[in-house]
Formats: C-alpha cells, sequence, structure tokens
C-alpha cells in the first residue's frame, strides 16, 4: 500500500526518535503527500509499519484538522475566518469562492480543480486575510486578489 | 529600543548562517558552553526572563527543576505551535531570524544537559518548516548542532516536528502527547513535564520567543537584561498587532509598552479615522478591554489589574463598524473547533454557548439568553481540566460585561415575546 | 503518616493516595464517571470536583494526591452546583431514552442525575445525533448516549490490550469506534461493556431482553470454558439465564472476562440440548425412559465383563464435569466394573507435562497463581497462545508486557504479536531443534544451581546444538536465537507458560525434557495451558489408566492397597489403557464396551475416520452428554447430562485452585454421577449420594490430597494446593524419573527433520471464538466466527490469487475438505493453520492418527497439504438454534 519511496522515507524519519510511536505525524504526513489524503488502508499501512494500533493510527490522524480522510481536489485552499481575519473582510471571500467556482467549505469543486478548508488561525493576522494553497501562502488577500491567485492554480 | 529579536530581519539573506553570523550571532553559543551549566541556568534565572507563550512562568525557575532530576535523556521543546488567534509574533524570528531560535536552543540544551531538542512548528506554517530545516543543516554543517559542538564535546541533536490542526497542542502537556504520536489532549499534573515530560523523561517545553531571547541574556548579561522593560518582567517583548490600525504588524518594545503607546504611537492609530470601540490585548482567550483601559501597561503583572491578561502579546483592535457580539460568535466558534473534548464542561458547554450566540446573532435570541449565557460560563470557569475552556467561558463573561448592549441590538422583540406567550 | 479531613473527618494514611481513595477509606462516597479502579485516572467527567481548603479552585478527587494536614470537603454549595452543572453539561446531547434504554436500572448517569442533577433542563439548541448500529453481531451502539468517559478504550487498549477501539475527532465531534466504523472486529470480550457506564454500548445479545429489577436470582459461579476458571454471575429468569457478568474486583481474573465465558453461555439453553435418554433399536436411536436407559446399560456391561473380562471395558472421562463426575466415574470404572482402563484428553498433555515436572521438581510445581505472571521478571511462552487458548491468562502476559518484562514467545502467537520482545517462530519439525539450541546456549551463561544432581547430569548428555545449526535447521537468524538466549539468561524466576501443541508431537517427550531442563536452569515458575475446565480435576480425581484419586500411582502397593481396603474390592495392580490405546484396542476388537462421559472423541481427536470405525466395531457404546455430538451419533445408549449452569459441584483450575460451581437453572438431564450411581446400583454396588457434596466428603476420604475439603475452604476464593491434604512425595533422583516412564536419557539428535521445500504443512489454529465442539452450540459465538477457515500467508494467497474470503480445498493424504481463506499477513509462508471446531470441516478430518508411543498422545505434527482455490464451494448450512 505504502510506495518504497514512503517507506524508506517513514523509516529515516524514525531514526529522529527514540520511540518509533513519535514519527507518526511526520509519517501520516509523508503518506498524505503521495495519496493526497488519508485512506483507511493508508492509516492501517502507517500501523503496520510502526507497530502502532490501526485504531489509534485513526484516533491520532482524525484527532488533527490538517490531516485528510477524503479525497480533495488538485489544489487545497485553506482560508482563514478567524476573528481578525473576519473582521477584515474573509466572509465576503467565502462568498466569492462560493459564486465564483462554486466552492462550499469542507468541499471539492465539480471539476477536482480546488477543495476548500476553513482555517482557524494561519498567523498571518496583521496582513489579514489571508490563506495557504497547497504550501503556498498568501496575504493581504482582496476579492480580485484572490481570484488572481487562483487562477494560476490549474 | 535597539533590536535583537529582530535584527536584520529586513534583510533578504537574514536565514543565511554567514549572515547571521556576520551581524554577530552564534556569539552567545561560545560564550555560554565557557560557563558550567548550572552557571547559565542562573544566569537565566537572575534576568528574570519570563516564559513568553502566555503563562509568563519563570524561565530559569522551570530550567532548574529539569536540570535537578536526574533521569535521562533530558529533551528541551520549542513550542512554535503559535495558534492563539491574533498572534504571529513568532513567525518573523521562525521565518527571517530561524538561527537566533536555534543558537538559544543550543545554549538551553548545554545549560540543561539535554542532549536533544525538537521544534514543534505548528502545520500552518509550511515555509517556516523548510527554513527551519535548512537553518539547521546549515548550523550543523558549521558543528554549531551535532555530536561534537565547536569541538567541546558537548551533544545535540535538533528536529523540527510539524504539528497538524490543533491549537490545544500549544499547551505543553498537549505538546508533549502530539511528539510522542497521540491525541493531543492535555495530562493531568503533577507530575510536571520538567519531571516526567516527553517519553516520561525531564522536558522544559519552552515558547519561541522566550528561547530568542536566550542569546540576548548571554551577550548582554543578566544584570543589563533585567533593566529592559518592567522590573518584574523584564526583556524586549514582540507584540503583534492587528485589526484595525494603520500599521499591523509585529513589533521589538519593552516589555510593559502601554496599550495606547502601542496602538497610536506605534501602529498609527486607528485607520480611516475611525473611533477605537474595544481591544483584545493578548490574544482571543484574554478578555476583551473597552477603551478606557487601554493605559495598562503590557505585561504579565499589570494586566491581571486591568482586568485582562497579557497572554501572547497579540494586540486585536476593533472600530466602531465591528459587531462585537459577532466577535464573540466567531471566538465561541474558535474554541469549539479546538476543543480537545477530553472534558465535560469545555467539550459541551462551550458549544452551547456558541449556540446561543449564534441565534442571538441571527436574531432569534431571546432576553433570557444572556442570562443563560452567563450561567453557562460559570459552570465552566473553574471546572475545566485546562485553560481553554476556561479562556472561553472567561472570554464570554468580558464580552457580556464590557459590551452587553451589543448583544442586546441583536436580540429580537419578536423571539421575546413568543416566549412570554408561551409561558 | 499523613492525615487528612474529609468532611470533618480525620483520617491517617501510610502513604499518600488521592483524595477519591482515601474518601473511600473514611467512609465518603464520591461520584465519578470516568473512574474505574482497574484503570488510570483520567480526569476526564469533572464530576469528583471538590472543594479544598487553601486551594482556589475546585479539584477532581480522582486525580489529586492527599497531602499532610489537607481539609477537604466534599458537599459544600459549591461544590453540589459544580456536580449540577457538570450532569447538566452530559444531559444537553445525551437523549433521553431511558424508557427505552436497557441500561436503565443499572445506569450510573441515571442514579447519579437522580441524586446530583438539574430536574429540568435548559438546552434548548437541537442535540447531536447518530444513528443505533446493528452493525457488530455482539455490540450494539447507541452512540448518542456515549458520555466520552472513554473508560471502553482505555480498557480495551490498557488492559485488554486489544486496542480495537480509539476515540476519533475532537471536540463535542468526539466520538468512540472500532476502526472499520462498524463491526468491531476485536476480541469481544466484553471487557468494554462492563466498564461501560451508560447505555452506549450494550450486548445485542440481551437487546429488550429483561430489565435490571426483574431478573429473578444472580448466582456466582465459575466458567465453564477453559482452564483459568473466571468467576462470573449468572443472571436468572424464568429459568434462563439472562446474562452472563463479571463481578468488579472478583474472582482470579477480578471482572475480567473472555468472549467465551461472557457470551458463550448460551449453549446451556439450546434447544437443540438432549432431554431424554436415548437408546438405538433397528439403528435407530428412540427415546427411553431413565430405568430403561440404566437397566439396558447396567444388563449389556454385565454381560460383556462376564463374557470378555473387567479388561474389555473402557472408560473416557470429561475435563468439562465436575470433580464430583470425575470421581464417581473412575470409582465406577474401578471398583464397579474391575478396569483401570480410565483416560481421557488430560492423558495427551496436561498430564504428562505436570507428572514430568513434577517427578524432577516435586509434587505442585505447577500450582502458581496466575497473577504471579505480570509480577515475574520474564515470559516464555511455548506450545499455544495463551490469549486465546487462557485469554484470563493471556492478558497477564500482555500486562507484563506493557511493564516492561521480556516476554520471549516460540510458535506463531498471534494475540502476542504487540506484545513480545522477540517472537520465534521455527520451521515445522523444528521446534525440538531450537529448544535445544536455547538450552545449549544458556548452559553457556548460567551455572546449574545443583538442587538436582541426576538431572543436571541428564542434561549434560543432552547433544549441544550451536546456534548457527540451529539457525540453518530452524529458519531464524543467529541474532534473534542469540537475543532470546540473552534474555532467558537473566531472567531470575520466570514464567513459563506451556500449552499442548509443542507435546503432542512425535518428539513431544523430547520436547519437555528440554523444557524441563530449561525451566531447570531459568528457575521457571511453570504454568500449563489448558483449554478445559477441568483438566487438572481430571488428573487430581484419578481419571488416567495409571493414577488414582490424589495423584497415587495405581501400580504402587501401599497406594492401591489403601484405596482397595476403602472399598472392599480389589482393583487391577497394572496401569490400564490410554484413550489412544483404547481407540486402538476397540478398532482390534479388544475392547468392548466403552463408556464416554462428556467427551466428544469422535471431533475432538484426529483422526475423525479412524476413531468412528473403532467406536462402530464396540459391542456397546453409551455416551453421556448434553448434545448429540458426534460420538453420541454413535452411541447405543445416550444419557442427557446436566449442563454446567444446571449442577453443583467443584472444578479445579490450571493453577490448581478449587472453586465451586453452582446450579442457576434448571434442566432436563441429571447429574452425571447420578447417573453413574444408579447404574452402580444395578450392578450391585450402591453410590448412596444425596448431593455433590457427599461425594465432595467421600473425596476427602479417599484422596490423600484433598483430605478434609469442603466446599466451605472453596468458598472464599483461595482454595489453592495443596489444601488440607498430603501431596505425594516424590523422590528427587534418576530412579524417580525413570519411574515417570520417560525414555528420555542419552538423547541423540541424530537427524533432524526439516520440512521439505515448497512443500505446506498444516498447524491447528486454536481460535479465540471457539472452545472444541462446545461452541457449536452457542448461538452468540457463531455470529462471531460462523465459518469454517483456513488461514493462509500472504505469499501463498498471491501464489494461488486468492483474496479473503475466497474458498480453498484443503487436501491431505487423508481426506479434504472446503474452507474459506483468511489473509494472515505475519503467517510463515509454509504453514496453513485451521481449526478444528466446524462441524463436518475440522481439522482432525484431515489429519492421521498417530500416536507418541512415550506420551501416549497424539502426534499432531504437521501434516503435509496441498492448497488449491475451491472450483466448486457447498455453503455451509447455518447453525440451527
Amino acid at each position: 500500500m505504502l510506495s518504497e519511496k514512503a517507506v524508506v522515507e517513514i523509516n529515516q524519519i524514525k531514526g529522529r526518535y527514540h520511540d518509533a510511536r513519535s514519527s507518526l505525524l511526520p509519517a501520516l504526513y509523508v503518506v498524505q503527500r503521495e495519496h493526497g489524503w488519508l485512506s483507511p488502508d493508508a492509516v492501517e499501512a502507517v500501523g503496520d509499519l510502526l507497530n502502532v494500533p490501526k485504531a489509534a493510527v485513526k484516533g491520532v490522524s482524525t484527532f488533527y484538522s490538517m490531516f485528510r480522510h477524503k479525497p480533495m481536489g488538485r489544489h487545497l485552499i485553506q482560508l482563514c475566518t478567524n476573528v481578525a481575519c473576519m473582521i477584515m473582510g474573509a466572509e465576503r471571500l467565502v462568498d466569492i469562492l462560493k459564486s465564483r467556482y462554486g466552492l462550499e467549505p469542507n468541499s471539492t469543486t465539480s471539476d477536482g480543480r480546488f477543495s476548500l478548508v476553513i482555517m482557524e488561525c494561519i498567523g498571518a493576522c496583521g496582513t489579514a486575510p489571508a490563506m495557504l494553497v497547497d504550501t503556498d501562502f498568501y496575504d493581504n488577500l482582496t476579492e480580485q486578489g484572490i481570484v488572481d491567485i487562483l487562477e494560476n492554480y490549474k | 529600543m535597539e533590536k535583537f529579536l529582530l535584527k536584520n530581519i529586513d534583510n533578504p539573506n537574514s536565514t543565511d548562517i554567514n549572515e547571521y553570523i556576520s551581524v554577530g550571532g552564534y556569539k552567545a553559543i561560545s560564550k555560554a558552553l565557557e560557563m558550567k551549566p548550572a552557571d547559565v541556568i542562573d544566569e537565566v534565572k537572575r534576568s528574570g526572563l519570563r516564559g513568553r507563550g502566555g503563562a509568563g512562568f519563570p524561565t530559569g525557575m522551570k530550567w532548574s527543576f529539569a536540570a535537578a532530576d536526574p533521569k535521562k535523556p533530558k529533551f528541551i521543546l520549542c513550542n512554535a505551535d503559535e495558534g492563539e488567534p491574533g498572534t504571529f509574533k513568532d513567525r518573523p524570528i521562525l521565518e527571517k531570524n530561524p538561527h537566533l531560535l536555534i543558537e538559544g536552543m543550543i545554549i538551553s540544551g548545554y545549560a540543561l544537559q539535554a542532549e536533544y531538542g525538537y521544534i514543534y512548528l505548528r502545520g500552518e506554517y509550511p515555509r517556516a518548516k523548510d527554513i527551519l530545516k535548512d537553518a539547521i543543516k546549515q548550523a550543523h554543517d558549521k558543528g554549531y548542532l551535532g555530536d561534537n559542538i565547536l569541538g567541546k564535546g558537548i551533544r545535540f541533536h535538533l528536529h523540527v516536528h510539524q504539528g497538524a490542526g490543533a491549537y490545544i497542542c500549544g499547551e505543553e502537556t498537549a505538546l508533549i502527547e502530539s511528539l510522542e504520536g497521540r491525541r493531543g489532549q492535555p495530562r493531568i499534573k503533577p507530575p510536571f513535564p520538567v519531571n516526567e515530560g516527553f517519553l516520561s523523561k525531564p522536558t522544559v517545553v519552552n515558547n519561541v520567543e522566550t528561547l530568542a531571547n536566550i542569546p540576548y541574556i548571554m551577550e548582554i548579561g543578566a544584570e543589563a537584561y533585567s533593566k529592559i522593560g518592567s522590573p518584574d518582567c523584564p526583556g524586549p517583548k514582540l507584540y503583534s498587532i492587528s485589526g484595525h490600525v494603520k500599521n499591523p504588524g509585529v513589533y521589538e518594545l519593552p516589555m510593559g509598552t502601554t496599550l495606547r503607546d502601542i496602538i497610536y504611537a506605534h501602529c498609527g492609530g486607528i485607520r480611516d479615522n475611525k473611533k477605537l470601540k474595544a481591544v483584545i490585548p493578548g490574544g482571543i482567550s484574554t478578555p476583551i478591554l473597552s477603551p478606557d483601559k487601554i493605559d495598562c501597561p503590557m505585561d504579565f503583572v499589570n494586566m491581571p489589574k486591568h482586568g485582562s491578561m497579557l497572554g501572547s502579546g497579540a494586540v486585536m483592535v476593533f472600530d466602531e463598524t465591528v459587531d462585537l457580539a459577532k466577535v464573540c460568535l466567531r471566538a465561541m466558534k474558535f474554541f469549539e473547533h479546538e476543543s480537545c473534548g477530553k472534558c465535560t464542561p469545555c467539550r459541551e458547554g462551550v458549544g452551547w454557548m456558541r449556540a446561543i450566540l449564534e441565534r442571538i446573532c441571527n436574531g432569534s435570541g431571546n432576553e433570557k439568553d444572556i442570562e443563560l449565557l452567563t450561567e453557562v460560563s460559570k459552570n465552566i470557569i473553574g471546572k475545566t481540566f485546562c485553560p481553554l475552556g476556561d479562556s472561553a467561558a472567561s472570554v464570554v463573561q468580558s464580552f457580556i460585561k464590557n459590551f452587553r448592549q451589543e448583544f442586546e441590538q441583536h436580540i429580537s422583540k419578536e423571539a421575546s415575546k413568543e416566549i412570554k406567550a408561551a409561558a | 503518616m499523613i492525615t487528612v479531613t474529609i468532611n470533618g473527618k480525620k483520617i491517617t494514611l501510610e502513604k499518600p493516595v488521592t483524595i477519591l481513595k482515601a474518601a473511600e477509606i473514611a467512609g465518603i462516597k464520591i461520584p465519578t464517571l470516568c473512574h474505574h479502579d482497574m484503570l488510570e485516572p483520567y480526569g476526564g467527567c469533572r464530576l469528583c470536583l471538590v472543594e479544598i481548603e487553601k486551594m482556589p479552585r475546585l479539584q477532581t478527587a480522582c486525580t489529586q494526591h492527599v497531602t499532610d494536614g489537607m481539609v477537604v470537603w466534599t458537599e459544600t454549595e459549591k461544590v453540589v452546583e459544580a456536580r449540577k452543572g457538570v450532569l447538566e453539561f452530559l444531559l444537553i446531547n445525551h437523549p433521553l431514552d431511558c424508557p427505552y434504554c436497557d441500561k436503565a436500572g443499572e445506569c450510573n448517569l441515571q442514579d447519579l442525575v437522580v441524586k446530583y442533577g438539574p430536574a429540568t433542563g435548559r438546552f434548548a439548541e437541537g442535540k447531536r445525533t447518530h444513528p443505533e448500529s446493528y452493525d457488530d453481531p455482539i455490540i450494539v451502539r447507541n452512540m448518542e448516549r456515549c458520555i466520552l468517559c472513554t473508560r471502553c478504550v482505555r480498557m480495551c487498549d490498557k488492559v485488554q490490550g486489544a486496542s480495537a477501539i480509539s476515540i476519533t475527532n475532537r471536540s463535542s465531534k468526539s466520538f468512540v469506534e472500532p476502526f472499520s466504523g462498524g463491526r468491531y472486529d476485536c476480541e469481544y470480550c466484553g471487557n468494554c461493556l462492563t466498564v461501560c457506564p451508560v447505555g452506549a454500548i450494550m450486548s445485542r445479545l440481551h437487546k429488550h431482553a429483561y430489565r435490571p429489577w426483574l431478573i429473578e436470582k444472580e448466582v456466582d459461579t465459575v466458567c465453564s470454558f477453559c482452564g483459568v476458571g473466571c468467576s462470573l454471575t449468572l443472571q436468572v429468569r424464568g429459568n434462563s439465564i439472562v446474562r452472563a457478568v463479571p463481578k468488579p474486583g472478583k474472582g482470579l481474573n477480578k471482572g475480567l472476562l473472555c468472549n467465551r465465558g461472557r457470551f458463550g453461555y448460551d449453549y446451556v439453553g439450546s434447544t437443540d440440548r438432549l432431554d431424554s435418554p436415548l437408546i438405538r433399536k433397528d439403528g435407530k436411536l428412540e427415546r427411553a425412559t431413565w430405568s430403561e436407559a440404566f437397566s439396558y446399560i447396567a444388563n449389556r456391561l454385565k454381560k460383556i465383563k462376564e463374557t470378555y473380562g473387567s479388561n474389555s471395558v473402557a472408560g473416557i472421562a470429561s475435563g468439562r464435569c465436575t470433580n464430583e463426575d470425575n470421581y464417581v466415574f473412575q470409582k465406577f470404572m474401578r471398583v464397579v466394573l474391575g478396569t483401570n482402563n480410565i483416560d481421557s484428553v488430560a492423558g495427551f498433555a496436561y498430564a504428562p507435562a505436570q507428572k514430568f515436572f513434577e517427578s524432577i521438581f516435586g509434587q505442585g510445581v505447577t500450582a502458581n497463581p496466575m497473577h504471579g505472571i505480570a509480577n515475574s521478571d520474564g515470559i516464555f511462552v511455548i506450545g499455544g497462545d495463551p490469549t486465546s487458548v487462557n485469554p484470563v491468562l493471556g492478558l497477564q502476559v500482555r500486562a507484563a508486557h506493557q511493564k516492561g518484562v521480556p516476554v520471549i514467545t516460540s510458535g506463531y502467537m498471534q494475540g502476542l504479536k504487540m506484545f513480545s520482545s522477540k517472537s520465534l517462530i521455527p520451521n515445522p519439525f523444528t521446534e525440538t531443534a531450537l529448544l535445544a539450541s536455547l538450552l545449549t546456549g544458556l548452559m553457556k551463561e548460567r551455572p546449574f544451581c545443583g538442587l538436582n544432581s541426576a538431572f543436571e547430569k541428564i542434561i549434560r548428555d543432552i547433544q549441544p546444538v550451536e546456534i548457527k545449526e540451529a539457525e540453518e535447521i530452524c529458519g531464524i537468524t543467529s541474532k534473534d536465537i542469540s537475543y532470546a538466549i540473552d534474555t532467558l539468561s537473566v531472567m531470575t524466576n520466570p514464567s513459563i507458560i506451556i500449552g499442548r501443541d509443542i507435546l503432542q508431537r512425535a518428539e513431544g517427550h523430547t520436547n519437555l525434557l528440554l523444557l524441563a531442563a530449561l525451566i531447570y536452569l531459568l528457575n521457571g515458575r511453570i504454568y500449563l495451558l489448558s483449554e478445559l475446565p477441568n483438566e487438572q480435576g481430571l488428573v487430581d480425581m484419578g481419571c488416567l489408566p495409571d493414577t488414582l484419586p490424589g495423584g497415587r500411582p495405581v501400580t504402587v502397593d501401599i497406594f492401591r492397597k489403601r484405596y482397595e481396603e476403602f472399598f472392599g474390592v480389589e482393583i487391577p495392580s497394572r496401569s490400564g489403557l490410554s484413550l489412544m490405546e483404547m481407540i486402538d484396542a476397540a478398532h482390534a476388537n479388544k475392547i468392548k464396551a466403552m463408556y464416554v462421559m462428556g467427551e466428544d472423541v469422535v471431533s475432538n481427536v484426529p483422526n475423525t475416520k479412524h476413531i468412528k470405525d473403532a467406536l462402530s466395531e464396540l459391542d456397546l457404546l453409551v455416551v453421556q452428554d448434553i448434545f448429540m455430538t458426534e460420538t453420541a451419533n454413535l452411541a447405543d445408549v445416550v444419557l442427557p447430562s446436566l449442563a454446567w449452569a444446571e449442577k453443583e459441584g467443584s472444578y479445579t483450575n490450571l493453577e490448581r485452585r478449587m472453586q465451586m460451581l453452582r446450579k442457576a437453572v434448571d434442566g432436563k438431564g441429571m447429574d452425571d454421577w447420578q447417573a453413574i450411581a444408579e447404574i452402580s446400583r444395578m450392578l450391585g454396588f450402591d453410590m448412596d449420594y444425596k448431593d455433590s457434596g457427599d461425594i465432595i466428603s467421600e473425596i476427602a476420604k479417599v484422596s490423600p490430597l484433598h483430605k478434609d475439603i469442603s466446599y466451605k475452604d472453596m468458598e472464599d476464593g483461595e482454595c489453592m494446593w495443596p489444601y488440607k491434604g498430603e501431596p505425594l512425595r516424590h523422590g528427587m533422583s534418576i530412579e524417580g524419573i525413570e519411574n515417570s516412564k520417560f525414555e528420555i536419557r542419552n538423547l541423540k539428535f541424530e537427524k533432524y527433520v526439516r520440512p521439505e521445500r515448497k512443500k505446506i504443512y498444516i498447524g491447528i489454529d486454536n481460535p479465540l471464538f471457539h472452545a472444541e465442539s462446545l461452541s457449536r452450540n452457542s448461538a452468540a459465538l457463531h455470529s462471531i466466527a460462523p465459518e469454517a477457515y483456513v488461514r493462509i500467508s500472504k505469499v501463498l494467497a498471491r501464489e494461488l490469487s486468492i483474496a479473503n474470503g475466497d474458498y480453498v480445498t484443503i487436501a491431505t493424504n487423508s481426506g479434504s475438505i472446503e474452507l474459506s481463506a483468511q489473509i494472515d499477513s505475519d503467517l510463515p509462508e509454509n504453514i496453513v493453520l485451521i481449526p478444528n471446531n466446524f462441524d463436518g470441516k475440522g481439522v482432525f478430518t484431515v489429519m492421521n492418527w498417530k500416536m507418541n508411543t512415550v506420551i501416549k498422545s497424539p502426534v499432531m505434527d504437521f501434516t503435509e497439504v496441498l492448497v488449491r482455490k475451491a472450483t466448486h464451494v457447498f455453503k455451509e448450512a447455518t447453525i440451527k438454534n
């Protein structure tokens, strides 16, 4: 289930810690990067590799909001709407994503291009509103600006 | 004041180790390695440095507890989970001055005789992860990390460990749980992490900014350091200001600068010439203040006297256009989302408060709801496992206390009529 | 000393405990929900908040330790308000299901709300909902009722060690579920059900079947499934067992059970139970009266005895029958019928192993309390997975491992996969070589203790096997073997857990010697696994061809004469036939009559066909049982017995602890001992027993080991060997060892049998969810594991393109069967594991009949097998309950 590359990387990560279980979060990231999400098979495979019971792995992966448990679009928009971003217009941006791309929070566009996840503060309050697209960071967003940025993501 | 924490961050090469060294970096390590570990701890104690994550615990004292515990190995963990809404003060250090943090951690490791350090970095900072990893590699290549630091036979290994989106992991025992590959639920204290932390070994958890202060203390000495800022809370402080000010951003100022100075002297006052309506001084978990309170010095000792807390020093400024009831609601949505779910009052009560606020904000609240909100918050405060639920309830109480009219204006006369009719 | 004042009451303690515990000592109850004595403190529910003087905030009593001079108040206004608040929070999402919920009447939340909670609700926001889930065959989930105390998760993780469930998500979306989200696919121990304080998870077997207050009686008894003998309580209504529940902290199992004990009792109430004596007329078994049946049996036995002699009769006793039943049985065979031809499956492995160890180490060497396992400094397990054979004992091994105690296992043990420091899986046929290499290695690291020089001489004569050699033969790396040796060598008093699989081999006797040598070197504490509740009882009651009650050898004059004196009858001075010898003798027409009590010989011993043929040769086959077993199907007379829950009596467990069974329901059969007593009377020997108590009184006189034993001794649960009796004294000399009849001197391993390349061999699977053929009659156990299966390795599955659930044909030179494949990713590629529990598809049907003539046990060595994907499959008929 896990690619050889992933197994090698995870085994390397294990070397950073005294206990194999400490590499669980990094291992889940490795697998999520490869597959785009964590399927039940992936969760079980990580558990087998690290000798952690699969139910425990599932309990851990679902605790953290940045692990995805269903397939995502090609690009993940992570938009913050917490207080600082909210008072600087983030909710309006949510509306634009809806009207422009038909995108709702926790859903994927029908063409599989974008998924949207609402974030709880990404540390850009002084340059709000802000978002991450995949691992790219954008702040000082405007209603036009956000569209311009997203046009680059196919 | 002369910048130390944010020194040189405007330089596009600031993350390069050679650039850092050229402006005086990695000198503090050599100084520290010439002292005995116990003396380094003593220096930090005498400096009066208090934790910058929000709790304000004297750093030197925390270190001495861990140092006194005989168990090995020991660990120094950097809490880079900066998740408190409004807070973005650690990000400039992580993304633009990583070597300052690394140097601080190496010195801490030496003082504690901890050979392993981890930077628990929030998952929402992907850029910082790459920058830190590069910086660590540079430091390793130059002999500042590894099995034989500067040829002195000292070992220190540093790794970045990414979180995955859980604010609660900013709490030190939840952070340790997360580092152990578990759900981020806080642990029962005692035992405290300094005695039984990561893998049940003595562990010190310090905030990014706290550790970034360590090289400063080594360089100028405890005496000089203690003279900066307030007498009980010395040192420089990074304040992150957001909201309706002209110049939001991160400012390195002496600890104890007043809110008024921060808003008006440094951030240029309210934008668009609007009026100040309210301020949250230390991040979303701190009680909200009305404009008449802004002359308070922003430090650990004075803020509680004025009805709030320094917290992370994250100042959120609201002008007259803001609906504070909606801010309170959004805050509760945040706390509900981030609650770990372990204890009953937080898990159930915060969601209840959010639901009541939702009704109030969408016009279906009634006059009994504010009382109900207060009653529910009272059943949460002082009853929770950790400060998260506690803060949520205190925040609601502070909003009601200082800005009751914001809620009252939402309360529908129609809904109240219905209740009266039904009674 | 620590002085604490709680609600004005002063108590002194020697060491600090939690406030909760201190209050308990002071007789003050503080309400809790997430706390459980078997689990570490959690501090999550917040119900136990109390007021402590000089502390500004309320603290949870379950996590806060007392300090000297602490003053605590548990019923102040502040505390009462806090409790009310917590209960209100729990109720905002908890549905008002009481009228419909099975937990009502024994629900912790209900009780607490009545006492401390708000009378009305203020929550108007809409409760979260989850549909009721019937995905699992045993556990029904109503997750709306879950209060997230997480006791179930912590129990499953830390105590059971199965880690089958976890909390997923967080905040108010926190949700406890098994990995699949539907079926648990766990060990079905039911320990999570025991600790759930509300009706969120409940047994599906009793859904809407009763109300706690309608239960008519609760009977404390011990489980009928395996040799641990867990205490459990049967709840009865209308002469039916409604539930089997543990009592918290009670019994040697301390409130823990396994799936068999917890759910498998339903065989007692099965409609397939025999309810009338049957006599074969014109080839068909027809209903008859008791007196008809007794007369028939008595007359035929008398005839056969007169015609062919006493030794033409043989008897097989049962490890599921009580001590009293078994005692009367051997008395019947010896005193009334005059033969020592009496045996049971205990004679296969349990009895010979015990006897051999006792001959070297002294009597009672296996009488070790089970709880010693978790407290030992090392564990070695071989011959069976304790987590399936004796699950609650297996928990001891898991607990030890969690504490950091080294555990070395030999043989494939799925239940200890995550709980062993090193798992050694030798190739088929090479276990002996592995044991020899461990011994060789250990002898280099540990000196002899000098206690038994005769045995030491024997050990020194054993041909050594070096690690490199063992690596080549066994297929285990030198590194692993060395690790095992090094780990074992530092243990000071390890627990050595031995299952029968290592003894039921062609080299079983050799393995026994090697194990004894290891135990001697390691100063080991012996535990013999047993899948029967009263295998020890069989030994102690003398249901062996060479042993009298109390373990006295029949061949030794002084013991036999004492026995003869008591009964006024002479009995044969030579040992009788062992079970396998009886079968062969029946085949050869030397045995004419057999009396089988409570044992399904046809199903439980390989080879099925051979046994059926043998039994068909008999002139008379009498079977006493609770179901129409395969053996009963061949009988001339069948007598219905009372099942375990329908009788009084005693069991002796594998610790040699004697415990009482108590009658919970009335049955249609007769006590085994009573039926035999009737037949005995008709044969001229009166056995006047009013009840089982009379029998135990007689046992107390006849068996020196059980001198003066009474049921009263067993009531407190601490009736341990040697009771108040006299164990047999054994000399620890070469003569003593020689007398134990094993030819074990000068062992030389001249040639090691090795598995052939590319060949596949059968191993016997001992599933957790089944017990011999008895579990066929439990609908509950069948719902967990309904279909016969074969476990195959990933490699074999790939080779044959088999997916999970595909049917495969298993063929040996004895026959073939079709089984559903289960892929096991850790199974070695040259082994398939097949259970013996399924009707018509048991592994014994395709294994050979072969006897180890030293131990007289069946050789269950690895039979060669051909595995093919099945082309035509007949779906197995479902259980007819």
